[in-house]
């Protein structure tokens, strides 16, 4: 019997990903790799945080979803094997400065108006900020522009919260990619 | 695998047009040579995921975009063996005669030097070879051919209750063609319509290269290289042959492949790119350039996106990607003229939604975030709705790809292609959303709202017609300059229609095959 289409599915969702963690390479789901503390391997600290933080405005859940190492992990690899969805949004790679200066922007806005990071901002200031970068670009924004931004990113969590195994069983909707066919055609 | 010095044939890409025509030239005892840029591609690549599904999507050279309406090719092109065809949804509606005479009806477009007729025959045979599940009866607007070798696709509520919001205004709605098995067909089983298609079909019912064409090509003896990008198309002393390619391997190697005809089958951005990338000394301004049409004429359908809740339960993800329903009532050029539209157009009704990705339904509304999103996602998850109208992309010749000033890693210029719609196109699209309004209105839609003007398909830059000043390749795909060059797939369109082009430029290919087969020996001498 020929390959199934169960057994190539079985780690679909966003599946597993490998991560390093305590120095050894794993493969892990990016919700895994969170929760075990995964090294990260291009992020900074910093940007983890401010990506975790407008995330979980975005999409609530996405923190521990894994949103930082899912990007973390794709701007790692090589285009052609790259799941983000900034790679059809227009943009060329490499996407590394699309993030680095989106973040950046982000927390320079912050820090000028508040004299905080964006992640130590209470809840009312987070969301004032957030719904202006989605309209237009604040002013003295520098960076690439945040209507687009806010929309990649809120896409990324989409992604992990919704576009799982888990996720879209959250919603009441079967999975269905483990229905097994007989067998692949050609046998 | 080391290549022969020399083979019969070269086809560059093995996307739709380059396996079908592998597939044809092959089984007429051709030695083929197949020479992929991207990676291979087996079933197991094709993992049921609308993340995973991106790396279907185009991951080589970059292609600089540029325009009001960029054609958007990283999410419409393909990367790897199979190319696009890997992730399209199989809708294949056939073109309309007017398509085919649209300058010559309306002073609009461009004509194509072939009409309905002379394809008719090829649409036939392409689809009883691939396989179509349809009703063509109830396709009241199709015009004449043989009837579909399958039923048609099985009605979900989606599909039910947008069709009732058709028939209250009047509208006649019938299943959708589809290139995806309704019943077991040619040892494929039947689909299981679970709404994964853009992510590729791993089981066969859908009509990609990996099912259909390239075993065809392979059992024929054709070689499939994959990993091997094309940078040059050479071309004898005088310039009126081409002799073969210069392609590099994945570690950067070059190598030369000599071949008697060599097949341009790299979509609508590459082919153009290469022609204008390979310029001689005879053909200083590219090959098969002497028109200065290569790269011209770009185009690419807009999408007009129609989304709705309901009350009743849709069952929203399930069915094929591309729908259950088609509606055709508009496809008369002049249908919306009253609003400075020009254009066919119709709706693929009722797809297939799955919750993320650029086409889930978490994007329909980007204004959504925090507990707005995640009450709408609740509620949209079983009561979602949508339907895609294909709207005609009026031909200008100012929409264009041209080599970019950036070099790839081979040392070739980067292409850079520009669009922007035609005016009476974007009129279109804006009169057939408020159609598309209409329709789930009277079809009892709760919430109804629209998406932005989006490109599907590409089409264009190496246009066919019977003037070598005023095109790049007659019908059958032959340069006009190099008669053994020959280019097929969507660039040859010198009219986009408003129908998805993949049935069509299936019937071209096959028609073309089936020409250079019998007149090897004079295109080669």
């Amino acid at each position: 019997m020929g390959q199934t289409r169960r057994s190539f599915i079985h780690n679909a969702g966003i599946g597993l990903l490998t991560f390093c963690v305590d120095g050894c390479d794993v493969d892990l789901s990016p919700r895994e790799a969170r929760a075990r503390g995964a090294d990260f391997g291009v992020l900074s600290a910093n940007e983890v945080v401010s990506i975790d933080a407008l995330g979980e405005i975005l999409v609530p859940g996405s923190t521990v979803a894994g949103l930082a190492h899912f990007i973390d992990h794709q701007l790692g690899t090589t285009v052609d094997q790259q799941l983000l969805m900034i790679k059809y949004l227009g943009i060329n790679p490499p996407f590394l400065p699309f993030y680095r200066g989106a973040l950046a922007a982000l927390e320079a806005g912050a820090t000028t108006r508040h004299g905080a990071s964006f992640a130590e901002l209470d809840a009312d200031a987070k969301a004032a900020f957030v719904a202006e970068i989605a309209k237009a670009n604040p002013q003295g924004w520098e960076g690439p522009a945040a209507p687009f931004f806010h929309f990649v990113l809120r896409a990324d969590a989409v992604d992990v919260v919704y576009g799982t195994k888990d996720g879209i069983e959250r919603l009441g909707l079967p999975y269905m990619a483990h229905i097994e066919p007989p067998s692949r055609w050609g046998g | 695998m080391a290549l022969p010095g020399q083979v019969d044939a070269i086809v560059i890409g093995s996307g739709a047009a380059g396996s079908a025509m592998a597939a044809k030239l092959s089984a007429g005892g051709k030695q083929v040579v197949i020479l992929e840029a991207g990676p291979e591609r087996d079933a197991s690549s094709l993992i049921s995921s609308g993340i995973w599904a991106r790396r279907l999507k185009w991951g080589g050279d970059p292609v600089i975009e540029a325009g009001s309406n960029p054609v958007g090719h990283v999410f419409n092109a393909g990367f790897g063996v199979g190319g696009s065809a890997m992730h399209h949804f199989a809708v294949w509606p056939r073109l309309h005669e007017e398509d085919f005479r649209s300058q010559s009806l309306y002073g609009e477009g461009v004509d194509w030097p072939i009409g309905y007729a002379d394809l008719r025959h090829w649409y036939d045979r392409v689809q009883t070879e691939v396989g179509i599940s349809g009703d063509a009866e109830k396709e009241v607007w199709r015009p004449p051919g043989a009837a579909y070798p399958m039923p048609g696709v099985p009605v979900y509520p989606q599909g039910r209750i947008i069709a009732g919001g058709f028939e209250k205004l009047g509208m006649q709605t019938a299943p959708l063609p589809l290139a995806i098995t309704s019943t077991e067909y040619s040892g494929r089983p039947a689909c299981l319509w679970d709404g994964w298609c853009d992510a590729g079909c791993p089981i066969g019912a859908l009509a990609n290269p990996l099912t259909v064409h390239l075993p065809i090509a392979r059992a024929n003896g054709a070689v499939l290289q994959a990993a091997s990008a094309v940078t040059k198309i050479l071309t004898n002393d005088s310039g009126d042959l081409a002799t073969g390619v210069e392609y590099a391997t994945a570690n950067g190697e070059s190598n030369q492949l000599r071949a008697d005809v060599v097949v341009l089958a790299a979509f609508a951005i590459q082919n153009p790119r290469l022609l204008l990338a390979s310029a001689t000394d005879k053909h200083a301004h590219g090959l098969a350039n002497s028109s200065g049409l290569v790269g011209k004429t770009i185009m690419s359908h807009p999408a007009a996106l129609v989304y709705g809740l309901f009350e009743e339960e849709t069952r929203c993800y399930m069915g094929a990607t591309g729908g259950q329903f088609v509606n055709q009532d508009g496809y008369a050029k002049d249908t919306h003229s009253e609003s400075g539209a020009f254009g066919s157009y119709q709706w693929m009704i009722a797809q297939a939604m799955k919750p993320n990705d650029l086409l889930g339904i978490a994007m329909t509304r980007p204004d959504l975030i925090g507990a707005d999103l995640q009450g709408f996602m609740q509620r949209s998850a079983k009561h979602f709705a949508s339907m895609t109208a294909v709207i005609e992309d009026l031909p200008v010749a100012d929409n264009a790809v041209t080599l970019a000033d950036q070099l790839d890693t081979n040392g070739v210029p980067l292409a850079k292609v520009t669009h922007t719609t035609h005016e009476k196109s974007k009129a279109l699209w804006g009169a057939v959303l408020e159609e598309g309004k209409e329709v789930f209105a009277a079809a009892g839609a709760s919430e109804i709202w629209t998406g932005p003007q989006e490109a599907m398909h590409i089409m264009g830059g190496t246009i066919m017609g019977d003037d070598p000043s005023t095109s790049v390749t007659n019908s059958y795909g032959q340069c006009h300059d190099i008669g053994n060059l020959v280019i097929a797939g969507p660039g040859l369109f010198p009219s986009s229609g408003g129908v998805n082009p993949t049935f069509t430029l299936h019937a071209l290919t096959a028609r073309a095959a089936d020409h250079l087969l019998e007149r090897w020996g004079s295109m080669t001498a």
